[in-house]
């Protein structure tokens, strides 16, 4: 571990006025007046549902990272309405029982004002009837379609990422025009692989491109050179969608198999999240493409907001910690806790929020949000939010591999990411 | 000899496709030859079993002669350091109900399993017994100077250790939050208080024969490569403690031992793709905690009865090659302190990378444990990071060193149980005999131990 003095590490209630001093003395010194209230009124509680512990640990530690860097920021610029935030941060063991439990927490012991943060699907399926239940805003950032699905309720919103419905269909008319019309889909044998195989068969149709084939691996596998000889021989392009431990495996038998003469590749990178591209076996790579919810590696026309937001989480131009070189980023996801964190300082804001009695006037002035435009506030990209559906809309960033690194070469349009509406939340009672 | 050629006949059969079977499988893991690796680490354990087989006479008895140092003073009763470990648990534990509920910040989940669990247990193992001193209860007993109005019940023996590991193992490996605080705080404070009223009622026996803790505590630490010999601090090779006593444990304590090493088996099993596969889960959609629970403790009972009941057939099995008539009770109870060091390469190797990541989380605690804004360490604004398990040689430094706790385990192992054999057998040839069986077991635990390093996990 190395030294760091400019990225406070916690945020919790004993350390925000230490933050506050150490951020706001250096930084931004005619806001002091405002701090002075800030001091004396009760902190706006924010309940963080992290994945501390459980499958979805790596993702909780730079989900913290971000979050503690935003709510930083958030106090620096003196906070919400003039309250400092305290973030109140609760394990959930990426487990929804446990979930559940820890928005009654929230609720009812730690006094929070609102719920944030989880990413893994069954987690949030799991918590969300919970946080009707409590009454409580439940804001995730987890992806999913689960939320604009319909599925869930009135008091749970994805504001600050974009779903993976968007995201897949998004790909389709880029794929279909730069990289060819005729693709076989590789994906694990399990609900997030469904999703994919689902939105992008769909969404190639309407491109006029056709899937050849569609090959489901057992998400146990570990070998994957049997499941080769099923792609077609006239396919142009292989979407691949590997997750797990055996994701390295895949792409060096992949390598095996084709050799120089590949189709052209089409990947997510939740497949090499937080792993470094220019890995040893990972050169099979070089060439192809990946969807990223945000660029990792820093571009030559990356915006001063961007580059703000980087620092402050502490992420250097490789998408790594700045403590450690090694340590790579979940850069395509936790971009989504320091936006939601910036709509719900918005949504307070604008409802005028002063305690839990105004949770519901919160959720109608985020429901009445609509289009919320790049900065700061929102360094992945100006976005479009759907009131009705409770899910946000966003650029989709295609990156190529050139020298072990992801360079973007599209930014798919919002029109490309927008789906007809499947719920109307807005209609259900509180 | 017939029944010797049909035994080996027998296992040869069953050992190349054990280690075959995952021989090249986890990211970086799954990309090294670990099944080379394993050959390697297999092959050392073999040629120990035959090594030992051929010494001449009690030489191997001779590895376990401990070098005298300087001369030892005598034992202080430093009570103070368990007074003042209390004051640090009570705190830890007031921090559990009150602190912040994330278990990487909160000091106890921190101070417990990853500062006692993990890191204490090694250094009782690895240097000595630091427990005597550390331990949260003999300072306040000492303290308090009431004579012990009951007497220990001798019928219970050991074996209210063994329940008392049972529960722990079952809280540590199937409960749904072990590491949440605040229910940690309250299992912590019940289990104090529990113990020290046993402590109060029964004296010191209760605490070295009830008290699961200082029970393995006290196991481990014959393993430990410092102690004392004959009034002189010595050194000498793992085990050399462990081999001075003569007494074989008494059963209670025997079976404490070896579920040591059924639990730390499973608690490496239980992340391993085929264990998903077992109990019908998605590794890669893992539902959490909650949703096994029952499947844990099944798999948790299943270890500690298979391991019993497996170690139990092959001493049996060595006395029936002999065809000797000594009581199979009183062996198996004399070589089952040769397990210890297998269960503590199993803990290194598989805690190793707990203690790399969680160790900073600790180190940050104690870096500032009140968050008062002090830097003790000089660690104020760094992050916790996981990047050695981003390269490929770190990732292989990583595995060697869990391997070879794992065969290192089993070649102490090997020597202490020939060691121990050599009392019950009047020839050499007799001992090596009758270990035929056990060193089948531990050269199939060595392939067992790296098949589990290698495995693709789920969690």
């Amino acid at each position: 571990m190395t030294k760091s003095t400019d990225h406070p590490v916690s945020t919790s209630r004993r350390t925000a006025l230490k933050t506050l001093g150490a951020v706001g003395a250096a930084a931004t010194l005619p806001l002091w007046s405002r701090y002075a209230q800030a001091q004396t009124s009760e902190p706006i509680r924010i309940g963080f549902q992290k994945h501390a512990t459980g499958i979805g640990a790596a993702y909780g530690r730079w989900y913290e990272r971000t979050t503690d860097a935003a709510v930083a920021k958030i106090n620096a610029e003196g906070g919400i309405n003039g309250r400092m935030v305290e973030l109140v941060t609760e394990d959930d063991g990426t487990d929804p029982k446990r979930g559940a439990e820890v928005l009654e927490k929230f609720a009812n012991q730690s006094k929070c004002d609102v719920a944030f943060g989880t990413l893994y699907s069954h987690v949030v399926i799991g918590s969300a009837p919970r946080a009707a239940e409590l009454k409580l805003p439940y804001f995730v950032v987890s992806e999913g379609h689960h939320v604009a699905s319909g599925i869930l309720n009135r008091w749970t919103v994805q504001p600050g990422i974009t779903d993976v419905k968007s995201q897949v269909q998004a790909m389709a008319p880029f794929v279909s025009k730069t990289l060819g019309k005729k693709v076989t889909m590789i994906y694990p044998d399990f609900a997030f692989g469904y999703d994919h195989r689902d939105n992008f068969s769909a969404a190639m149709k309407a491109q006029g491109g056709e899937v050849l084939e569609m090959i489901a691996v057992p998400p146990t596998e570990t070998s994957f050179t049997k499941y080769f000889p099923k792609i077609p021989r006239d396919t142009e392009v292989l979407y691949h969608v590997m997750v797990g431990p055996a994701v390295l495996t895949f792409v060096k038998e992949l390598g095996e198999f084709f050799g120089p003469n590949r189709p052209e590749l089409f990947g997510f990178i939740d497949s090499l999240e937080a792993v470094d591209m220019a890995s040893p076996g990972l050169e099979f790579l070089e060439g192809t493409y990946f969807w990223e919810g945000m660029p990792r590696y820093l571009q030559p026309d990356t915006p001063d907001y961007v580059k703000t937001y980087r620092d402050a989480v502490g992420i250097d131009a490789n998408g790594a910690s700045v403590n450690d070189a090694k340590d790579v980023s979940t850069a395509a996801h936790m971009f989504g806790c320091w936006e939601t964190l910036h709509v719900i300082k918005a949504g307070m804001e604008a409802s005028g929020y002063v305690g839990p009695k105004d949770r519901q006037k919160l959720i109608e002035a985020v429901e009445a949000m609509s289009v919320m435009p790049a900065g700061l506030a929102h360094p992945q990209g100006g976005k479009l939010f759907n009131g009705k559906t409770h899910q946000v809309f966003g650029p989709q960033y295609i990156s190529q591999v050139e020298n072990g690194k992801l360079v973007v070469k599209h930014t798919a349009a919002i029109t490309d990411t927008l789906y007809a509406d499947e719920v109307d939340y807005t209609a259900q009672s509180f | 000899m017939r029944r010797i050629c049909a035994l080996i006949l027998l296992i040869s059969a069953l050992i190349p496709g054990a280690a075959l079977a995952h021989a090249s499988e986890g990211g970086f893991v799954l990309l090294l030859p670990t099944g080379l690796y394993a050959a390697g680490g297999v092959t050392v354990v073999v040629l120990t079993v035959l090594l030992v087989a051929l010494l001449p006479g009690r030489q191997s008895l001779a590895l376990f002669r401990p070098l005298p140092l300087w001369r030892a003073a005598p034992r202080v009763r430093a009570g103070w350091i368990s007074l003042l470990v209390l004051a640090i648990l009570a705190w830890a534990v007031i921090q559990g109900w009150v602190g912040e509920q994330d278990p990487t910040h909160n000091p106890l989940p921190l101070i417990v399993w990853t500062g006692g669990w993990v890191i204490l247990l090694l250094i009782q193992a690895i240097l000595g017994d630091v427990w005597r001193a550390l331990n949260p209860w003999t300072g306040l007993w000492w303290r308090l100077g009431r004579p012990a109005p009951l007497r220990y019940p001798a019928a219970l023996g050991h074996w209210p250790a063994v329940v008392g590991l049972l529960a722990l193992a079952g809280f540590l490996l199937a409960d749904i939050a072990p590491a949440a605080p605040g229910r940690l705080a309250w299992v912590v404070a019940l289990y104090w208080a529990l113990q020290m009223l046993g402590l109060c009622l029964f004296g010191l026996p209760w605490l070295l024969r009830a008290e699961a803790i200082t029970v393995m505590m006290r196991a481990y630490v014959g393993l430990s490569l410092l102690g004392r010999s004959r009034g002189r601090r010595a050194i000498g090779l793992s085990g050399w403690r462990r081999m001075a006593q003569q007494t074989p444990p008494p059963a209670g304590q025997a079976v404490f031992i070896l579920l040591m090493l059924a639990i730390g088996s499973f608690d490496g099993v239980n992340e391993t793709f085929w264990w998903f596969a077992r109990i019908g889960m998605n590794p890669l959609e893992f539902t959490g905690r909650s949703a096994v629970v029952w499947q844990s403790l099944g798999g948790l009972a299943l270890a500690c009865l298979l391991l019993v009941a497996v170690f139990a057939a092959t001493t049996r099995a060595g006395l029936w090659l002999l065809q000797s008539t000594l009581p199979p009770g009183r062996v198996i109870r004399l070589l089952v302190p040769s397990i210890l060091p297998i269960a503590l390469g199993y803990h290194l190797a598989h805690y190793l990378p707990v203690l790399l990541v969680e160790g900073q989380y600790l180190a940050l605690m104690l870096n500032d444990p009140m968050e008062t804004g002090v830097n003790l360490l000089g660690l104020a604004g760094a992050h916790v990071t996981t990047g050695f398990f981003n390269t490929q040689a770190t990732v292989r430094v990583i595995w060697l060193t869990q391997a070879g706790a794992v065969v290192f385990g089993h070649v102490i192992a090997i020597l202490m149980a020939h060691g121990l054999a050599l009392r019950l057998f009047e020839t050499p040839r007799k001992a090596a005999l009758s270990q035929i069986p056990l060193a089948i077991f531990m050269v199939l635990y060595t392939i067992f131990g790296l098949w589990l390093l290698a495995s693709p996990r789920g969690v």
